[in-house]
């Protein structure tokens, strides 16, 4: 008695419906970035699933890329994040606006 | 059946760390919330016989990420009035939810009709050596490109974190 592919696609797509939610209901920047987190480790785990079903490591290598990727974007969006609270004491994500209209942080 | 018992676990623990990070109100929930999160990604990936994986996530997402989630938390020494009022934040999540739950059941449907069962596979599934094979036959380009964004991105982020910018003496 297994479990079956679907259960793991399951698990993967509510979590990256769950980081969705986050990015578009919550305007704390710190919320925003680890709901991208966990879009990203919902994609992984899609990914590692794959590479099980086929079965292929190709998938499991790219997931692993994946896992650089994510720490360079964290490494990025926290520096942002840090700068942002320094310069305007609050983590409304409104608070990026001003990098649209060309003022500098 | 021991199996499918440490399923629902992981599930469930993927799920209560995604609805800390979405429900809650105070940083040092969402960083619980994200390590559960993460640690049961990587409980998934060991069922899936990804042992690299699982041990990639583990020391690069929850030994790594996470560390410097925790710092910047830390740096950035929230309090409570700095936070963005968020007053219809119930209204919002619920109208969100409308607009992605066919979304996420037409990934659930696309997703499923790959497969139903796996496939038996080898005890070397997943392992060092096989990974290692792989990702030094075909994944050398992409692993070398990766050395360079993970260099970039750390250059960028002591240039954006450094206290004071250059061109703020100028201007």
């Amino acid at each position: 008695m297994t479990v079956n592919p679907d259960a793991y696609f399951a698990v993967a797509t509510l979590l990256f419906s769950l980081g969705i939610l986050g990015v578009i209901s919550r305007r704390n920047l710190l919320v925003i970035y680890l709901s991208i987190e966990l879009m990203l480790n919902a994609v992984n785990l899609i990914l590692a699933t794959f590479s099980r079903l086929r079965p292929d490591e190709g998938g499991t290598m790219i997931a692993l890329f994946m896992i650089g990727v994510i720490a360079a974007e964290a490494a990025l969006f926290l520096a942002v994040i840090v700068q942002i609270y320094r310069k305007k004491q609050t983590l409304d994500s409104d608070a990026f606006t001003e990098l649209a209209q060309g003022k500098r942080l | 059946m021991i199996e499918i018992a440490i399923f629902t676990l992981l599930a469930l623990g993927v799920m209560t760390g995604g609805l800390m990070i979405l429900l809650g109100r105070r940083p040092a929930t969402h960083a619980m919330g994200f390590v559960t999160a993460l640690l049961s990604v990587a409980g998934l990936f060991a069922l899936l016989h990804q042992s690299f994986l699982f041990f990639g996530q583990v020391l690069v997402s929850v030994g790594g990420v996470v560390i410097v989630t925790l710092i910047a938390i830390l740096t950035v020494n929230l309090r409570e009035e700095s936070l963005p009022p968020e007053p219809h934040a119930t209204r919002w999540l619920i109208g969100a939810a409308v607009v992605v739950a066919p979304l996420s059941l037409l990934l659930y449907r696309a997703l499923t009709s790959l497969g139903d069962t796996f496939p038996p596979v080898s005890d070397t599934f997943g392992g060092t050596r096989s990974l290692g094979t792989l990702l030094f036959h075909d994944g050398v380009l992409p692993f070398e490109i990766l050395s360079v964004l993970l260099l970039t991105a750390m250059v960028g982020a002591i240039i954006i974190g450094k206290k004071e910018q250059s061109y703020d003496r100028k201007s």
